[in-house]
């Protein structure tokens, strides 16, 4: 149960974070900002660092708990097993 | 005063890409001499390392939009554009995380092969047409631009450069397959990163910018005289709809892309396929920068250096820009890496044909052809597609990249809803996998310009054209219609002997790695019903005045 949860959870946060990283426009879009940041309009530059380096981290995060969930859900599987082999004694 | 653009020495033009040629064709004749099964031929053997792959991907999904398309449209809607390409980005990464480590569990060529085990036959030949109609759609924009590039390069007319080189490259494909293809499409992505980049540079240099030095970010010191001389170019011009409709149209669209998804199949690992993404993310935000960087030095000199570019000649900006500021060889090795770049794109376009023809539709209907039948079938397939994407280009439409978008669309209608929701949810069936595919994309068509030009949501000529407003309002009733009809079937007594409950269950509890099967897992009504909600309000939105 534990690692089907984390699983769901998982897909559906990342899932929501990567859109949001991915569509700052949309954000300035509703909540415009007139500033400027390293010398472009914040409305400008944000939304092209965020989806450059903002996704580059998400993989980095997603990749790592993906891998580790897939290790659960395999001790999950395995602990299933031997419950199995046990029951079959 | 019109000026005509094309290089003076087409010499020197035709060498280089020439080299890049032989270079190509050497490594997809390496590379596919272990070609012999369809496996080898569509997913590499299911053994391609990270960087390659990641590399790879990144080169797949940059097509050559990235040299012509993406500027031109950078030149004519200007911030708005480059707001609406940045989430591309998002391709990989979301693929891989919803769908795309389940469908490489399960070992699948292609996602119409994931949608034939889930939804039966019936539901994977017409989501194979759609997808064969959304590769066709894609391939049309790389050749529009592979003839727009020869016709600079040489001065040849369109329609000649569209036939001799559009068939020479379709012949290089179907001979090179996919390991040809990864191979190659890693060394494209290099070349077109260096390609695009340095030359880059060196124009950003001869207009006195002083960050030349690092062209996808440090061109700030032209912001103030961009901003005296043409005031609206970091306006966002549109209402907050607009941006949030990118997200049904090209968010959940890239999803539904068959050539896409493909890549994630090829990784020899889960682990490598999640490094893949990891490598895709970091050169794709390079090359993309850089592209912004590239329209706005466009759009720049147009408005402050006299730099003047008809509309007819709005695709070849990056071209141009390299004729007026550099030396005629560096616009040669431009040349070559736009050619790349459409090459890169265009086999990962023709090999889904391949295996969509071959794997879903053929193999499904005669399961009992052999094996090499079925390769050669997949072979002329690969190259049918090809003429098919030479012939449709033959009347382009006026910007390459809007039927490239469009096919983006077409595949979240089509496609996406039944990969994501078939995954993640047991309920899921045949019928209303073939309603939302069937219907959604009757829709989408429908209130596209190019069938019935007077019924459209926007009136809004490139909003209509790359299927923003359309996608709006089909995905989200393809979603609803999956999971209601899907809801109300499942408890009509006198339709389960049509249905496979029992082995779609273990399907889904396979694809996501157990060995047992649960009652809870993957079988939440709440988790549908909240989405049937939210797409609700989206298709009513989406029907509303957009005021554009």
């Amino acid at each position: 149960m534990k690692a089907y949860k984390k699983e769901v959870q998982f897909t559906i946060w990342m899932t929501a974070a990567f859109i949001l990283v991915g569509n700052v426009g949309l954000i300035f879009s509703i909540f415009p900002v007139d500033a400027m940041l390293f010398g472009f309009p914040v409305m400008y530059i944000v939304p092209i660092l965020m989806g450059w380096f903002g996704v580059f981290l998400l993989t980095l995060v997603a990749g790592k708990i993906g891998n580790r969930i897939d290790d659960e859900i395999e001790r999950e599987n395995d602990t299933l097993g031997n419950a199995d082999e046990a029951k079959e004694v | 005063m019109e000026q005509s653009w094309q290089l003076d020495n087409p010499i020197l033009g035709l060498v280089v890409v020439g080299a890049t040629f032989v270079l190509f064709y050497i490594v997809g004749f390496i590379s596919n001499r272990q070609s012999k099964s369809a496996k080898e031929l569509y997913v590499g053997g299911s053994n391609v390392g990270a960087i390659t792959n990641g590399l790879a991907m990144a080169a797949t999904y940059m097509s050559l939009a990235t040299f012509l398309g993406i500027t031109a449209l950078i030149l004519q809607l200007q911030v708005p554009f480059i707001m609406l390409w940045i989430q591309l980005i998002l391709a990989i990464p979301l693929i891989t995380i919803i769908y795309g480590t389940s469908l490489r569990r399960m070992g699948a060529f292609s996602p119409t092969h994931f949608i034939r085990d889930r939804y039966g036959t019936t539901a994977s030949i017409i989501a194979a047409l759609f997808m064969i109609l959304v590769s066709i759609m894609y391939a049309l924009g790389q050749m529009i631009g592979i003839a727009i590039t020869f016709e600079t390069l040489l001065g040849i007319p369109y329609i000649t450069g569209l036939f001799i080189f559009g068939i020479l490259i379709v012949g290089y494909i179907t001979i090179g397959g996919m390991a040809g293809a990864t191979n190659n499409a890693a060394i494209q992505m290099v070349i077109i990163a260096l390609m695009f980049i340095v030359p880059l540079a060196a124009i950003m240099k001869a207009i006195g910018a002083s960050g030349w030095y690092f062209p996808p970010l440090l061109y700030s010191d032209m912001v103030p005289a961009m901003m005296d001389a043409l005031p609206s170019f970091f306006d966002y011009q549109f209402s907050p709809k607009w941006y949030f409709s990118i997200i049904p149209a090209l968010t959940i669209g890239a999803l539904g892309l068959p050539h896409l998804a493909m890549r994630v199949y090829t990784a020899s690992s889960l682990k490598s396929a999640r490094s893949a993404m990891v490598w895709f993310a970091f050169i794709l935000g390079l090359v993309f920068s850089a592209t912004y960087a590239m329209g706005f030095v466009g759009v720049f000199a147009t408005t402050t250096q006299g730099v003047t570019i008809s509309d007819a000649d709005a695709d070849k900006l990056t071209i141009i820009l390299n004729m007026v500021y550099n030396p005629e060889w560096v616009t040669a090795l431009v040349i070559a890496g736009a050619i790349s770049a459409g090459l890169s794109t265009l086999s990962g376009n023709l090999l889904a044909i391949g295996a969509l023809i071959s794997q879903d539709i053929i193999s499904t209907l005669k399961p009992n052809i052999s094996q090499r039948l079925n390769l050669r079938i997949g072979f002329i397939a690969i190259f049918a597609g090809g003429i098919a994407s030479i012939l449709l280009a033959i009347n382009p439409p006026a910007f390459l990249v809007v039927s490239i978008l469009w096919a983006f669309g077409l595949a979240g209608v089509t496609n996406a809803p039944l990969i994501i929701v078939g995954v993640w949810w047991k309920e899921a069936n045949k019928f209303g996998a073939i309603a939302a595919s069937v219907i959604g994309g009757a829709i989408y068509i429908i209130v596209s310009p190019f069938v019935f030009p007077s019924i459209v949501l926007t009136g809004h000529g490139v909003t209509d054209g790359m299927g923003l407003s359309g996608a709006m309002l089909a995905v989200p009733i393809s979603f609803i219609l999956l999971i209601v009809v899907s809801y109300i079937t499942n408890r009509m007594p006198g339709l389960s002997g049509k249905l496979t409950k029992q082995a779609d269950i273990e399907l889904i509890e396979r694809i996501h790695g157990w060995k047992d099967i649960k009652a809870y897992r993957y079988n939440s009504t709440l988790g549908a019903g909240i989405t049937v909600i939210v797409s609700a309000a989206v298709a009513i939105w989406a029907l509303m005045p957009w005021g554009m």
